[in-house]
């Protein structure tokens, strides 16, 4: 039996929320600034400014400042201390924090409501790569000729570390973030997240980190790129602190959110939903937050090891103190290449999704997409010095890191065969979702591939710290990680909107950015191959005319986007009405009516058959 | 997806907000073993940072710098490097190795000691409420155990403040610098020292919310989730004594 369940939510009057009535993102903000004016004005006035490391020590205080007034402002921090003088929520306030007869103003909110905060990331999302896309348009103009000076050479190097930072911050929650919330806890056939304030606490720490992000642009000097390469953060100025500061926040609103995936997935599945009858795209949530789980404390260790570097004179990755920049690259690494798999998983898990439904078969062989997963999620916390074939360090470690590097070619095929053997003889309904996730697979191909040369020591070593590079990682992540990410967007818009995303302004942003990123890129690989290093503001003449056809193709992946984002911020109100299940999925998610109310079910369904099980009666002609 | 919607509508279905507290409780568990398993791994990153600091020994300086001798700071522990062009004349021609000690082993224990006694007093704080369902005896030990945690606070502060450290003057600007072994203790007693205040903040809650009849002897489950964290943070306090008091000379 497949049904629909339609909710008539009553109307509550309720005087719950206390405090948080008048909190929100604009009180957010006003806290932050005030929280980061007040710990620099302490900062400043007690610390020794004849001492070398204040400066930075001021802008570390004043980033905390920011972090704690944002908290404050926005209302994270109410819960934690009425839990210490034990004033318990009511139901009332319970509900007022969920967003109950709030309108839009929730969105503002330190909502608790999970298909809030999956809106709110959708968001913040978007806003992260509008603002990393900027930047990257930027460094193309700057490096579309030889010699050009459309900003200086600092700047420059300002631009390529934040547009590299918001870029992966992005990615990170590109699909995790909206879909993670939005859908998997319904999918399966859970009223909430397991624990909705920390929810809600993951999102506007990732907003608060985000903003400290963005500040470093004005403030500048940040020489060493997004991996924050030590010894050179010693030349780097107080934005490095920010730097650092944004990132050590961003670990702990995704470690929140990796903890309450897992917790949700593993105690709030209703009656049936067997870990066998999961929807795949589940799965490939809690992969990935577990990875997250393991990968993200080093991302934080080796910022906090930074700030200690820079503002206690510490010598963790300074050579004269008995420190050393290979600890840093260690422990950058360790958390860098798993982080590759917490982006990559759950879109790939997206498509998986999509593929069935779309193909109207059940996912091929799921336990090997599973298995697929779990492989690539273990193999990846074992390849992380081949990021330091070049550095000198354990060159006897060389060949066995290659070796793991190379096995991740096979989980990676499992995904291939996952995916083409779902399609394979299928019934595929060529909407917007599937365009996109087509356009996955052939920029996937060429990233997994030239991922297998970087893996080769020999070519590495003359690759390395080129635009091959460049372009091998922008394959993974611009062709194939923002791919499965739009594909995507597209198939769970009208879950969320009740409308479509409009097929054609999609297929045109598909088709710049498809071909955009062909230009792009492939460009990017021959100037690399010509031994164009990576970072620098200004290059050879040799290199012209690649660098001016990937600038082009890199402004035709922009219109591409700015074209989806305005189908994206046009389509919410105006898109044509799709219905509840407009493709006729059988996953709860497209059960429940659109938009799903407050606590998702009224009656906890209990789940007798896996989502994939196409009857031919939803076959489409 | 068959689903069955009239089947499995009991009271407890009946909204995530109204579970029983033996399903929530469970919940919370995994929650706060995922935390510690999170907590677990930065720990193992900071004795892999501390073991390859000492294992590298770059330039021989995970105890040691390069530098002037100057008199003892007070403390006896700090050694001072003053810049040649501050003393010139009354320094050697050449920098000389100026080796720093370890940090005193004793006192290293007696915090992590502290830190385990107050996980006792919350364990026995537990057990008072669950058990022996005696409430005074649980906000009295709650008490008790957030006190003895302040005080392994403040044996950390001091350790921090007894860390061996270098000491220049550059044209009238201070440089303080930490060696690697310097650096390693300082990343060590400073996580220590938020998760100590963590648990003050905990254990303070715990008291309080005792003390208001929010925890009661029907609804011990918060104090398990709080006593889980605390012996985590209290075995994780061992493991870096033991590490760093048997581990930190380089013979």
């Amino acid at each position: 039996m497949t049904t629909t369940l339609e909710h008539k939510a009553p109307v509550i009057k309720h005087e719950g929320g206390g405090l948080a009535r008048h909190q929100n993102f604009l009180t957010a903000m006003i806290g932050g600034i005030a929280g980061a004016f007040i710990a620099w004005a302490i900062a400043h006035h007690l610390l020794d400014q004849n001492v070398r490391t204040t400066s930075d020590a001021v802008a570390v205080l004043t980033g905390c400042g920011w972090i704690v007034g944002f908290w404050f402002g926005i209302g994270a921090l109410n819960a934690p201390f009425a839990w210490l003088v034990g004033k318990d929520q009511t139901r009332k306030d319970q509900l007022y924090y969920a967003g109950e007869d709030q309108g839009t103003k929730r969105y503002w909110k330190y909502c608790t409501d999970h298909k809030v905060v999956g809106v709110q990331y959708i968001v913040m999302t978007m806003v992260l790569l509008g603002a990393g896309g900027i930047l990257a348009m930027a460094i193309r103009t700057e490096l579309i000729v030889p010699g050009n000076h459309f900003v200086n050479q600092q700047v420059y190097n300002g631009f390529i570390a934040v547009h590299g930072m918001l870029m992966i911050l992005a990615l990170i929650v590109a699909v995790a973030g909206p879909w993670g919330n939005f859908v998997v806890p319904i999918m399966c056939g859970a009223k909430d997240m397991a624990f909705p304030r920390l929810n809600a606490l993951s999102l506007w720490t990732l907003v608060a980190a985000a903003g400290l992000l963005l500040t470093t642009l004005a403030v500048g000097s940040l020489t060493m790129g997004w991996v924050v390469l030590a010894p050179i953060t010693d030349q780097a100025g107080v934005g490095m602190d920010f730097f650092a500061l944004a990132i050590l926040v961003f670990t702990v609103s995704t470690t929140v959110a990796g903890v309450n995936t897992i917790c949700t997935v593993f105690t709030m599945r209703t009656k049936g939903m067997t870990l066998e009858r999961l929807p795949i795209m589940v799965w490939g949530a809690i992969i990935a937050a577990a990875l997250g789980l393991y990968a993200f404390p080093y991302f934080s260790l080796v910022e906090a090891l930074q700030i200690l570097d820079r503002t206690f004179s510490t010598s963790f990755f300074v050579g004269t103190g008995g420190g050393t920049g290979w600890l840093q690259a260690n422990l950058f690494w360790l958390m860098g290449h798993p982080e590759v798999y917490v982006i990559l998983i759950p879109a790939v898990a997206a498509l998986f999704e999509i593929s069935a439904v779309m193909a109207r078969k059940p996912v091929f062989s799921y336990r090997t997409a599973i298995a697929g997963m779990v492989g690539l999620a273990g193999l990846s916390i074992l390849v992380w010095a081949h990021h330091m074939f070049t550095t000198g360090w354990a060159p006897t470690l060389g060949g066995p890191f290659m070796v793991t590097t190379e096995l991740i070619s096979i989980p990676t095929g499992l995904f291939f065969l996952v995916l083409i053997g779902t399609l394979w003889r299928g019934n595929i309904w060529m909407k917007l979702p599937t365009v996109w996730m087509f356009g996955f697979i052939a920029n996937f191909i060429i990233a997994g591939i030239t991922g297998i040369y970087l893996s080769d020591i020999p070519i590495d070593n003359q690759l390395h710290g080129t635009m091959f590079v460049t372009a091998h990682f922008h394959y993974v992540f611009v062709g194939s990680v923002l791919f499965g990410a739009i594909a995507a967007l597209a198939f769970w818009y009208p879950k969320v909107t009740g409308r479509f995303l409009d097929e054609k302004l999609g297929r045109i942003a598909f088709w710049l950015a498809f071909i955009g990123v062909q230009v792009t890129f492939m460009s990017m690989f021959v100037s690399g191959l010509r031994g164009m290093p990576r970072r620098y503001s200004s290059y050879s003449f040799i290199f012209e005319h690649t660098n001016f056809i990937t600038t082009i193709g890199a402004y035709m992946i922009m219109a591409g986007m700015l074209v989806l984002g305005g189908a994206v911020i046009y389509c919410w109100n105006h898109g044509e009405p799709s219905g509840s299940n407009p493709w006729h999925a059988n996953s709860l998610e497209w059960l429940v009516s659109t938009p799903p109310p407050l606590e998702n079910f009224d009656v906890l369904p209990v789940i007798t058959e896996d989502p994939y099980n196409f009857g031919k009666e939803l076959v489409r002609s | 997806m068959s689903i069955d919607t009239h089947s499995h509508h009991d009271a407890h279905a009946d909204g995530g907000h109204h579970e029983p507290p033996e399903v929530v409780d469970g919940r919370q568990r995994m929650s706060i073993w995922l935390f510690i398993g999170g907590d677990a791994i930065t720990l193992a990153a900071l004795v892999f940072t501390y073991l390859y600091l000492r294992g590298v020994n770059t330039s021989g300086h995970w105890m040691s710098m390069l530098g002037y001798p100057g008199p003892q700071l007070p403390g006896g522990h700090s050694w001072a490097f003053y810049d040649a062009n501050v003393f010139n004349g009354s320094n050697p021609a050449a920098p000389t190795t100026i080796v720093t000690g370890p940090l005193s082993s004793g006192l290293n224990w007696l915090g992590t000691v502290v830190t385990a006694i107050s996980a006792g007093l919350i364990w026995s704080a537990e057990r008072a409420l669950r058990v022996a369902k005696n409430k005074s005896a649980f906000t009295m030990l709650a008490a008790l155990g957030t006190i003895v945690a302040f005080v392994a606070i403040l044996i950390s502060f001091h350790q921090l403040s007894l860390i061996p450290q270098i000491y220049s003057i550059h044209n009238d600007s201070a440089v303080m610098a930490f060696t690697a072994y310097g650096s390693s203790m300082m990343i060590i007693i400073g996580a220590a020292i938020v998760h100590l205040m963590l648990l003050v903040f905990l254990g303070l809650g715990l008291t309080l919310r005792s003390a208001r009849g929010a925890i009661n002897v029907e609804n011990w489950y918060q104090s398990r989730l709080v006593r889980m964290f605390w012996v985590w943070v209290a075995i994780s306090a061992v493991a870096t004594s033991a590490l760093t008091t048997t581990i930190n000379t380089i013979h």
